[in-house]
């Protein structure tokens, strides 16, 4: 069976989901429904005191889907372990997607706080899922200090431009022990299937399905797309063939065998 | 912990894909079943990627066919990866004794040959005999004399060779973590050690006695000394024991777990194959070809194409001239295995013969030949280490 | 007057009008508490302890719930 294995726990499809973005709570459900995902992000931000709006976390069904809090908001080190024990306290998860954005514009994440926070939040027992830039040698070391995946991105949250980081992504991939799940910047389910047939283990998608014209719909082909990718990658494609330069025979000394 | 981390250790890799023996059979049916379809498409995949259907398809005979194609690209990824050069090293043998008895060893403790070790001034002369050729890379080898060659003989030796050596690595036995951390300290970067065969009952019948006839011990060497901060992590198996193109696939997997687990440090792949030896019957071994081992080396650079690849005098002057173009980086040169070989006082039995006799300078003169420049001093651990008073 | 700090704004009230409990300062604002966290003056309070954990005049409490994020 080709699960998903994050910190122990075993899912069946490869597309995480975002919540923002959603024009209201009821498509939202909806799109997370038609996407198979297992596994929602939520952000955690003040309440609204003017103005009761819905709850969005009603909208979510918490025995059907792993609710994953993100710490989006947070500049710092310190303020991304406060948000995650807010939402831990609220929730009773430990389960943190880890996002440390000071940069309001492209809200790219900061590689130094994050992987401070990645360490405090592990040590207190948290499964800390770190958003970083493509980055492998970060990568390496924040599951040193045990992160349960790493969540690299494709390019920057909301641009939709696909996999700009490819060849990070791949080291990244090649050099993992935990799964790689790539996050951020995906806009089609092409980018998807491209990012699971270089062998990332999962994705998280938002924004493309969020704004699109019919997310229902959009969040079925993302879906279609994780799938096909990754049984592209487990059926082993066939790459650009090598083309070795022409050179004198290296191998002709054999020929007396 | 969680429970996926608990999974993750060599033995249990490779008893889960039957590399530990129990597998034989169904590993040698696969390999004999390749298609050389199944070639072709190991071959279109970036070098470097490394899965092991890829490696397996790549040793099998099928791909036999291929070997100049394999060698093309495995001559331009090691170009790039390394340029066109060759580590140059010389082996220091300090000692003789030994307290195992693996078979096919000439240094086998029920082997009846006058016993010789080196004190700590013969080896600097021994050195100096070395260093005067020009290497500045040097190997300390050892059979297990711990009594001995101890380690604190050993850190003494290293901070008195470190003037003269910028890299000192050591092929010796096999230590604790902390033994191999006092190493680190001293100035020694690099441990080479030998699982001789991953295959557990063949293991078993060559390696009757001694602390070395403990298979999962010897397994966990690896991990000990890369734990310990070594910098260079040399790995191999004596090829003859086994069969060779299992392994390879069993030596892969242990390259993989640990790059994957000790990312800090290079692993690197050594190709003893088995020599002649005094007093040791040859007509046991499973002994590989030429072609064999080129499709071993071929095979491995295709799938590590960042891993150290070293080749011995143990082999043919004419085989490690053509090798160098193949994906070797770091070969030994003018070298002597009987301790007291280079001040040669001593007329003391070696580990096994050598093949390829030509001095430093005559390899030094081929590699040029073949536009490659001999490097002598790579990384000079010298720098971070506090100074040595001369 | 009693002063809290609800949010980063403060609220201003006459002493017997000042909730006594966090319970009572939900409902006072029309908010459901079984979705909402609550940080007092730094201090994470668990949702079961809200009943029981009194206000002060002066102190600042963050009201907290999820929302929509990537």
């Amino acid at each position: 069976m080709d699960e998903l294995i994050i910190a122990g726990r075993k899912f069946n499809s490869r597309l995480l989901i975002g919540t923002g973005k959603y024009s209201s709570s009821a498509v939202m459900a909806k799109a997370i429904e038609a996407s198979g995902a297992e596994i929602v992000t939520v952000a955690l931000r003040r309440v609204d005191i003017t103005n009761q709006n819905d709850d969005m976390l009603t909208a979510i069904d918490r025995d059907k889907y792993l609710l994953l809090p993100n710490t989006s908001g947070a500049r710092t080190a310190d303020e991304a372990i406060r948000l995650s024990r807010l939402a831990r306290a609220a929730t009773g998860i430990n389960w943190v997607k880890l996002e440390v954005t000071p940069d309001p514009y492209y809200l790219l994440p900061d590689p130094i706080e994050t992987l401070k926070a990645a360490e405090i939040l592990v040590k207190e027992g948290f499964v800390v899922l770190p958003y970083i830039n493509a980055d492998p040698i970060l990568s390496k070391k924040l599951q040193d200090v045990g992160t349960a995946t790493v969540m690299p991105l494709a390019s920057p949250i909301g641009s939709n431009q696909g996999l700009k980081t490819r060849s990070a992504i791949e080291i990244i991939i090649e050099q993992a022990n935990v799964p790689v799940v790539v996050d951020a910047g995906l806009g089609l389910p092409s980018h998807a299937a491209e990012a699971m047939e270089i062998g990332a283990d999962a994705v998280l998608v938002n924004t493309a399905i969020a704004t699109a014209a019919d997310p229902v719909k959009m969040a079925e082909s993302f879906k279609l797309a994780v799938q096909a990718g990754r049984m592209a990658f487990v059926s082993g494609a066939a790459a650009e063939s090598q083309k070795a330069s022409a050179s004198s025979p290296l191998t002709g000394f054999l020929r007396n065998e | 912990m969680s429970v996926i981390e608990k999974q993750i250790d060599i033995k249990n890799i490779l008893a889960d894909r039957g590399l530990d023996g129990w597998g034989k059979d169904i590993w040698m049916k696969r390999l004999g079943e390749i298609k050389p379809s199944e070639v072709e498409w190991a071959l279109s995949r970036k070098p470097g990627y490394y899965v092991l259907d890829r490696l397996l398809i790549l040793l099998s005979p099928a791909a036999e066919n291929y070997l100049e194609q394999m060698a093309q690209i495995a001559h331009q990824v090691t170009l790039r990866r390394f340029g066109r050069t060759v580590r140059l090293y010389a082996p220091l043998y300090l000692s003789n004794y030994c307290v195992n008895g693996c078979v096919y060893c000439g240094f086998n403790k029920s082997n009846p040959f006058p016993r010789i070790r080196l004190s700590i001034e013969q080896a600097l002369a021994e050195a100096d005999i070395i260093a005067k050729e020009g290497f500045r890379d040097l190997l300390l080898v050892s059979s297990e004399d711990k009594e001995f060659i101890s380690v604190d003989y050993l850190c003494e030796l290293a901070t008195k060779l470190r003037p003269k050596f910028s890299s000192i690595s050591v092929e010796i036995y096999q230590m604790a973590t902390d033994e191999y951390a006092k190493l680190f300290a001293a100035g020694i970067e690099g441990v080479t050690l030998y699982q001789e065969t991953y295959d557990r009952d063949t293991y078993r019948k060559y390696h009757l006695s001694g602390p070395k006839a403990d298979y999962d011990y010897r397994l966990s060497a690896p991990d000990s000394y890369a734990k310990a901060g070594m910098r260079e992590i040399g790995i191999g198996a004596l090829l003859g024991l086994s069969d060779w193109r299992l392994e390879t696939l069993s030596l892969a997997e242990h390259a993989q777990y640990l790059m994957k687990h000790y990312w800090q440090s290079r692993v690197s792949f050594s190709f003893p194959r088995l020599r002649p030896a005094k007093d040791v019957d040859q007509s046991q071994f499973n002994l590989l070809s030429d072609k064999n081992l080129v499709q071993m080396i071929l095979a491995l650079r295709l799938c590590f194409a960042d891993a150290g690849m070293t080749i011995s005098t143990r082999e043919p002057a004419y085989l490690r001239d053509h090798l160098v173009t193949l994906g070797i980086t770091r070969m030994s040169a003018g070298s002597k295995t009987n301790p007291g070989g280079y001040t040669n006082h001593t007329g003391s039995v070696g580990q096994f013969e050598i093949d390829d006799k030509r001095t430093p300078a005559q390899i030094a003169a081929m590699l040029k030949s073949q536009n490659l420049e001999p490097v002598w001093k790579d990384w000079d651990a010298g720098f971070l280490l506090p100074p040595v008073s001369h | 007057m009693n002063v809290l700090k609800v949010n980063g704004k403060e609220k201003t009230f006459a002493p017997d009008k000042m909730p006594a409990t966090i319970v009572d300062l939900l409902k006072l604002l029309g908010i459901d508490s079984a979705t909402v966290v609550a940080e007092l003056d730094g201090q994470i309070i668990e949702r079961a302890n809200f009943a029981a954990t009194a206000l002060k005049d002066g102190q600042s409490i963050e009201l907290v719930r999820f929302v929509g994020g990537g």
